[in-house]
């Protein structure tokens, strides 16, 4: 062979193999590294969740003040130890703001392409609180019983708790995403519940077209915890409505698109004649199996234990694709929910100790309350 | 080009790459070593271990730099064997530049492995039992560059 043909092959050789190394290289390392970080970091959470043991050993706690000593060395202990009067109000305020604390550490730790998304999901803190002051101004309550002390929007929630007239509200909202709802509200254009899903409509649009815009791995782990989401609402509203005798009409307009459930299986739902028979829609959905588990409950109109059942669910989903892709946003999302389960046990053991229930009773109930 | 430029291409990219790869190896597992250090301090001992899988990657280039160098006469003062461009120098100068290149492409494992160690650090912050068993994943990687050392060791001694 000659030596210009060897040096030929020698050169383009190098040159392909260069391209393809540094392409892959460089798409390996901006696909896992940014996450390596924040996963090592939430992994090492995950091993201070506390075990059925501790959640056994708190509803022995008798007193409020022994629950929240008991709870001092776990990740709930700046929030409770600041509380200055121990009740269970701020107790429960206590554990709802170490979950805002928990969003709050996740935008400033995840990569940033999936960090909008945390952002959107702390924003559900500020629709909550919205939604909930219009209702409690509307139904005559103290507002301030109903807010957070939390979210992008404080001051403006504390501008609307303290408000004299709805028209004032309007005032202070406007501007914002939240002012047509109301306005149209007031107009009585449309009612509480359709004003509160408008609310959230929006929010769920916003995680949807968000989670839609990723790519790859992310688009799918974001974009199935959105579908649930949606999903979990959809169900919620149709069965609560079903049981309350909602016309199919009325109840159509409660739907939000986005979720995994189609079309036709929503339309069947809205159209069955009562809860039971809605239900029976989602045999042959993925959520067949957590119908099926509930049944029972279900037909004695337990309610709570379907949405339960579905939340369950969607925490298995989210530790199943996390566990596929264990450098990806799905470690965040699950370690988010099983906070979330965590947080609802101590806030009804808490309440269970405050109704004076006996540590046996509770330590029955804690499983079922999650 | 001239032989020496194939040897010393070969010297560059075995430890090149392979260096290369190391460092973002140890980079991605050593976030990791952060972030589960920075929420309990008794994970520094596994993630470090952890972290320094990725590492040895850097040491195959190495070897294999001297390796070529010592074959090709460039470390060791008699001067470089193949100076002349014929063909018989320029072949001998592509199996040298070979073996550097497949230890320095091999090398690119030390970046799987930094991922494994990073998952693995993750998941003995979780639970520190699984120690061992994300050691071994970890390890896994290495078999790949342990192989192109073998293979570049074979070539070298072909001359």
């Amino acid at each position: 062979m000659e030596v210009s043909t060897i040096t030929a092959i020698l050169d383009t050789t190098l040159a392909v193999v260069f391209t393809w190394v540094a392409y892959k290289t460089g798409q390996i390392i901006w696909k896992y590294t940014p996450y390596s970080y924040p996963n090592a970091r939430i992994k090492a959470m995950e091993a201070r969740l506390l075990s059925d043991q501790r959640i056994l050993e708190l509803s022995e706690s008798r007193t409020l003040q022994n629950f929240v000593v008991n709870l001092e060395d776990s990740d709930y202990g700046p929030r409770l130890t600041s509380i200055e009067n121990v009740n269970l109000r701020n107790v429960e305020m206590a554990l709802e703001l170490s979950l805002v604390d928990l969003l709050e550490l996740m935008v400033k730790i995840m990569p940033k392409r999936v960090k909008g998304f945390f952002e959107l999901l702390e924003e559900s803190i500020d629709v909550r609180n919205i939604s909930n002051v219009v209702k409690a101004k509307l139904n005559g309550l103290p507002a301030q019983d109903y807010i957070i002390p939390a979210g992008k929007m404080l001051p403006k929630v504390k501008a609307i708790t303290e408000a004299k007239t709805m028209e004032e509200i309007l005032v202070i909202l406007e501007g914002t995403e939240y002012e047509e709802p109301l306005r149209k509200l007031l107009l009585k254009e449309i009612t509480i519940q359709e004003f509160e899903l408008d609310l959230y409509r929006n929010y769920y649009t916003k995680l949807f077209k968000y989670a839609n815009s990723r790519k790859g791995e992310e688009k799918v782990i974001l974009l199935e915890f959105v579908r649930m989401l949606i999903d979990e609402r959809n169900i919620s509203t149709i069965l609560r409505a079903k049981m309350a005798g909602m016309s199919p009409e009325n109840l159509k307009r409660l739907i939000i698109e986005g979720g995994s459930l189609s079309r036709a299986t929503l339309d069947a739902m809205v159209n069955a004649e009562d809860h039971i028979m809605a239900m029976g829609e989602l045999e042959g959905t993925k959520y067949g199996q957590v119908i099926r588990d509930v049944r029972e409950e279900l037909e004695s109109g337990n309610l709570e234990a379907i949405e339960r059942a579905i939340r369950r669910y969607r925490l298995t989903r989210m530790k199943e694709l996390a566990q596929f892709y264990p450098l990806s946003v799905g470690v965040a999302l699950t370690y988010i929910l099983e906070r979330e389960m965590e947080v609802r046990k101590l806030r009804a053991i808490a309440k269970l100790i405050v109704d004076g229930v006996k540590p046996e009773k509770i330590k029955e109930l804690v499983g079922e309350v999650a | 080009m001239d032989p020496i430029v194939y040897v010393a291409l070969g010297m560059a990219l075995g430890a090149g790459i392979a260096g290369a790869a190391s460092s973002f190896g140890v980079g991605i597992a050593g976030a990791a070593a952060a972030g589960a250090v920075a929420e309990d301090e008794k994970n520094f001992r596994n993630a470090l271990i952890l972290e320094g899988l990725p590492m040895t990657q850097s040491i195959y280039g190495l070897i294999t730099l001297f390796l070529i160098g010592m074959t090709a006469g460039i470390i060791g003062g008699g001067g470089f064997k193949f100076a002349e461009p014929t063909t018989q120098n320029l072949i001998k100068s592509a199996i040298l530049f070979g073996a550097g290149l497949l230890v320095g492409l091999t090398g690119l494992s030390a970046i799987p492995q930094g991922i494994i160690a990073s998952a693995g650090v993750g998941a003995v912050s979780k639970n520190p039992k699984t120690f061992t068993q994300n050691l071994i994943f970890a390890a896994m990687a290495e078999t790949m560059a342990i192989f192109g050392l073998v293979g570049a060791i074979i070539l070298i001694m072909s001359l």
